[in-house]
């Protein structure tokens, strides 16, 4: 009896281990195992072609429906193998992709785009205006609620846009239209002098309907379910995929641009794996932690790389009786040693910055960069901590006190949270009297405090969503959902409307010189303290070569890149 | 039995529901939504509720979504794979999980076996030390730990293994995670197995076996051990159900494309459907597991089936 049981137990045991588990081979064995690997190659090394390039991704691919995309690595995928009507060239300016040549009306409101000819998608059919419009109806479909239908409306300034996402108006209505298969017509409400940038951005990319409505509900989720007209063709993936890969498109019209063969991208959510990875050579491309950067900074394969986010300290201005006092903001941003924390803390290359629009992402006219003057507004927050102390002594005998404590929100991340530790003890150095206490925060946390107006002092970041100092400017209107200080200035209002949509529009350089003063007012209430434009560190193989990064849109551009044997 | 079987069954079922519910008012709890980005102005993410029914009462929610889920309907993904349907992306992904936990597992139960009955046989030597020692160790480092050591050493040290999970060679990549995973199993059934079996040694039994000439392999394997192995069997239940855990972190480390990486990353940008199907199918697992150990008890052992007859 006690050894049928004993049996029963040993079976039942083994079958524990061996049988659900369904790996019998492999635990059988698990003393060969040392043998069978080491005659692998070196680590995570897979047997691609040698022109492929091995790129590391931080974060999988959200989506790759062009109209459903918002993140900057679903981007980048769906740019690897969708040409809109434009492109971004080695500057971030746009250039003819699908589009062969346009015409714009001399009231600057509407555009004709002529497809180039030999552009097809990947099933043989050729690319026509229609898949644009179908596209860009998609993207403002109520239905498929688009997160970055503003793109079309509040940016874009498409005709009906707006209306036909608040439900008012069908999306047949929309301002763009076939004119024939090769010819594109589009509308705007008012001239917009960047909509051409806007082109290369993914909600602008075209999307065949037939083959949309072939896939069911199922588009953009294999191989199968894409259409490539792109440099590239996806030749395996899967939703969420940590490793995918892209084969170089043959029939692509610019086929003899593109060197590499491939592109095998690979997930790695651990920053010490990824570096590791890319020391054996399994990858090209690698993002670099800030804490790594010590490391690595004196390696010549290691380079920073503007990611386009100004990171800024927003204070309560409307919530806050004591931060509506101007001397006090004042004194804040002064008492802010920027150099400090980007070469103390941060150290991966970010710049200090002393403007509400960042540098390098913003163009004007002249051809000369927004920001690239520093300086500007130096007298109005360059670190000077008498300046600062004289400033603050004055903000509190105007409130009549001594002392001032605030709460400051901060992301539960790690840099924001070293730069936050630095603020403190800066402002607390410097003003006498202040006491900042840091709350540590999820991010959704945080921007939900923040929407709601509920915080103190907060540390914050916004990346440009186009190449216009709008994207920036446009924040601080009143009543701007991102106006997180309920700053309120008619003046300031006036501005941007008319540069937005009145008299400025068509005057490019008269638009700019306005924009510079509605940044200076900004700048001289102290609306925001401006802290550092953030860059990446990343790690780039010297064998490749000819790859581009931009903070705007498609953050990596391959179409270029060669990787020599 | 059947009934005290059936009754277990009904019990695991009402509890599930009940944790689907805590699932439910957990998720609302959490601070944000899948759409507080700053980037989203209030009528959109007012569009984006309606599009998932988010704007309806909480308790029209709870019932919609539990009864999709009686008709295998586990919803959308709302934002890490945006509108792929969960039962798609879970698909591949279980296997992968199960497959490494698995190997985990029979790594784990083997090598903790071997460990624990060398210690005993070898009782008060050097080698019982150390292999407390090991135990010790595997028990209290946390799998990640292992999982990164691991990884620096065999893999990028000495190349012998892949460092990253990769589908072209699922074997060779598997094993640095099983075995950063299996650690822990290792460890409690070496420490289980040293004592059972020294319990099982000193019994009357073993003498007995001992003085009618047996000896040696068939003395210790077939006597020792099979008696050794029923208590074992108790703790390798809920060792299966730390690997779960275990593999959320460590399945992130390795870019292994399983269910644990997809629910820290689910977690981590409140999406709640994928949130919600996972702890759901985690929680279905462990209950599972649970259940069928609590049934083997009255199989094994009639004196725990007797006792519920008596009530």
């Amino acid at each position: 009896m006690k050894k049928t049981k004993a049996l029963v137990a040993l079976v039942l045991a083994s079958a524990m281990v061996f049988g659900l588990v369904g790996c019998g081979d492999n635990a059988s064995a698990p003393a060969n195992n040392n043998t069978a690997a080491a005659s692998n190659t070196s680590a995570g090394t897979e047997a691609t072609a040698a022109s492929d390039l091995n790129v590391m991704l931080e974060t999988p691919v959200e989506s790759l429906d062009p109209q459903q995309a918002t993140d900057g690595t679903s981007f980048e995928v769906i740019a690897n193998y969708t040409d809109g009507l434009m492109q971004m060239d080695a500057d971030g300016k746009a250039v003819n992709a699908i589009c062969d040549h346009y015409e714009l009306s001399e009231d600057g409101l509407t555009y004709t785009f002529y497809l180039r000819d030999d552009a097809n998608w990947s099933n043989g059919t050729p690319v026509t205006a229609a898949d644009f419009v179908f596209a860009w109806q998609r993207a403002v479909d109520p239905a498929v609620a688009s997160e970055y239908s503003y793109m079309m409306s509040d940016i874009g300034q498409i005709k009906n846009a707006a209306e036909i996402i608040a439900g008012e108006k069908d999306k047949s209505e929309l301002g763009a239209t076939a004119i024939d298969e090769k010819t594109l017509q589009v509308e705007l409400n008012v001239p917009v002098s960047y909509f051409l940038s806007l082109l290369y951005f993914p909600t602008y990319y075209p999307v065949n309907e037939e083959f949309f409505n072939s896939c069911g509900d199922t588009f953009g989720t294999s191989p199968e379910t894409v259409l490539s007209n792109g440099a590239f063709v996806l030749d395996s993936y899967e939703p969420a995929a940590t490793a995918f890969h892209l084969t170089k498109n043959e029939n692509y019209y610019d086929a003899d641009r593109v060197k590499l063969s491939g592109l095998n991208y690979q997930v790695i959510q651990d920053s010490q794996q990824a570096l590791m990875s890319y020391q054996t050579g399994a990858l090209d491309t690698t993002l670099v932690n800030g804490e790594q950067v010590d490391q690595v900074k004196d390696d010549p394969e290691f380079m920073a790389i503007g990611a386009g986010y100004l990171w800024y300290v927003s204070p309560n201005i409307a919530g806050v009786p004591e931060l509506a006092n101007q001397n006090i903001r004042m004194a804040m941003t002064m008492a802010i040693n920027r150099d400090a924390i980007c070469e103390d803390v941060l150290k991966d290359g970010s710049a200090p910055t002393y403007t509400a629009v960042p540098p390098q992402f913003a163009t004007g006219p002249d051809g000369s960069d927004f920001s690239a003057d520093q300086t500007k507004f130096s007298d109005v927050c360059a670190y000077d901590a008498a300046k600062a102390a004289e400033y603050w002594s004055t903000g509190l005998s105007e409130l009549g006190i001594t002392e001032i404590t605030l709460d400051m929100i901060v992301d539960a991340d790690d840099a924001p949270q070293k730069v936050a530790q630095v603020l403190k003890e800066q402002w607390e150095t410097t003003l006498p009297g202040l006491t900042v206490n840091l709350v540590v925060e999820p991010k959704k946390q945080r921007v939900e405090d923040m929407q709601n107006g509920d915080f103190e002092v907060a540390l914050t970041r916004w990346g440009p969503d186009y190449a216009d100092p709008m994207t920036y400017l446009g924040m601080w209107i009143t009543n701007n959902s991102n106006n997180y200080g309920f700053w309120s200035n008619a003046e300031y209002d006036a501005i941007i409307a008319e540069c937005t949509t009145g008299a400025l529009c068509t005057d490019a350089e008269g638009r700019w010189t306005r924009l510079y003063d509605a940044e200076k007012l900004v700048m001289d209430e102290a609306v925001i303290f401006p802290l550092y434009t953030q860059c990446n560190a990343e790690m780039l193989s010297s064998k490749v070569t000819g790859m581009q990064f931009h903070p705007v849109a498609l953050n990596r551009v391959y179409k270029d890149a060669v990787k020599a044997e | 039995m059947k009934k005290y079987i059936f009754k277990r069954i009904l019990t695991s079922v009402f509890t599930l529901l009940a944790i689907l519910l805590v699932l439910f008012v957990l998720m609302q709890l959490m601070p944000g939504s899948p759409f507080n980005d700053e980037k989203l102005n209030e009528d959109q993410v007012q569009a984006l509720y309606a599009k998932y029914g988010l704007d309806q009462p909480i308790v029209v929610q709870f019932f919609k979504y539990v009864g999709n889920m009686l008709q295998g309907d586990l919803g959308v993904s709302y934002k890490i794979s945006k509108n792929t349907p969960i039962s798609q992306l879970i698909q591949t992904r279980l296997p992968i999980s199960i497959r490494i936990g698995g190997c985990a597992v029979a790594i784990g139960a083997l090598a903790g076996l071997l460990l624990g009955l060398v210690a005993a046989l070898k009782h008060d030597t050097i080698i019982d030390s150390l292999a407390t020692v090991i135990s010790v160790i595997g028990v209290s480092v946390p799998s990640y730990v292992f999982a990164l050591a691991l990884s620096y050493t065999f893999g990028f040290k000495l190349g012998w293994f892949p460092m990253l999970f990769s589908q072209k060679d699922i074997f060779g990549s598997s094993i640095l995670p099983s075995v950063s995973l299996s650690m822990f199993t290792m460890a409690s059934i070496a420490r289980f197995t040293r004592s059972e079996m020294l319990e099982v040694l000193g019994s009357d039994y073993m003498l007995l076996a001992e003085s009618k000439g047996i000896s040696g392999p068939a003395l210790i394997f077939r006597h020792a051990l099979r008696n050794a192995l029923i208590p074992i069997i108790t703790v390798l239940a809920p060792l299966i159900v730390d690997l779960m855990t275990g593999s959320l972190v460590v399945e992130k480390i390795f870019a292994i494309p399983g269910v644990g990486s997809l629910l820290v990353n689910a977690i981590q940008s409140n999406d709640y459907n994928v949130v919600i199907s996972l702890s759901f199918i985690y929680s279905a697992m462990y209950i599972g597991i649970m259940l069928v150990v609590d049934i083997l008890y009255g199989i094994i052992d009639p004196r725990i089936r007797l006792a519920k007859k008596g009530d």
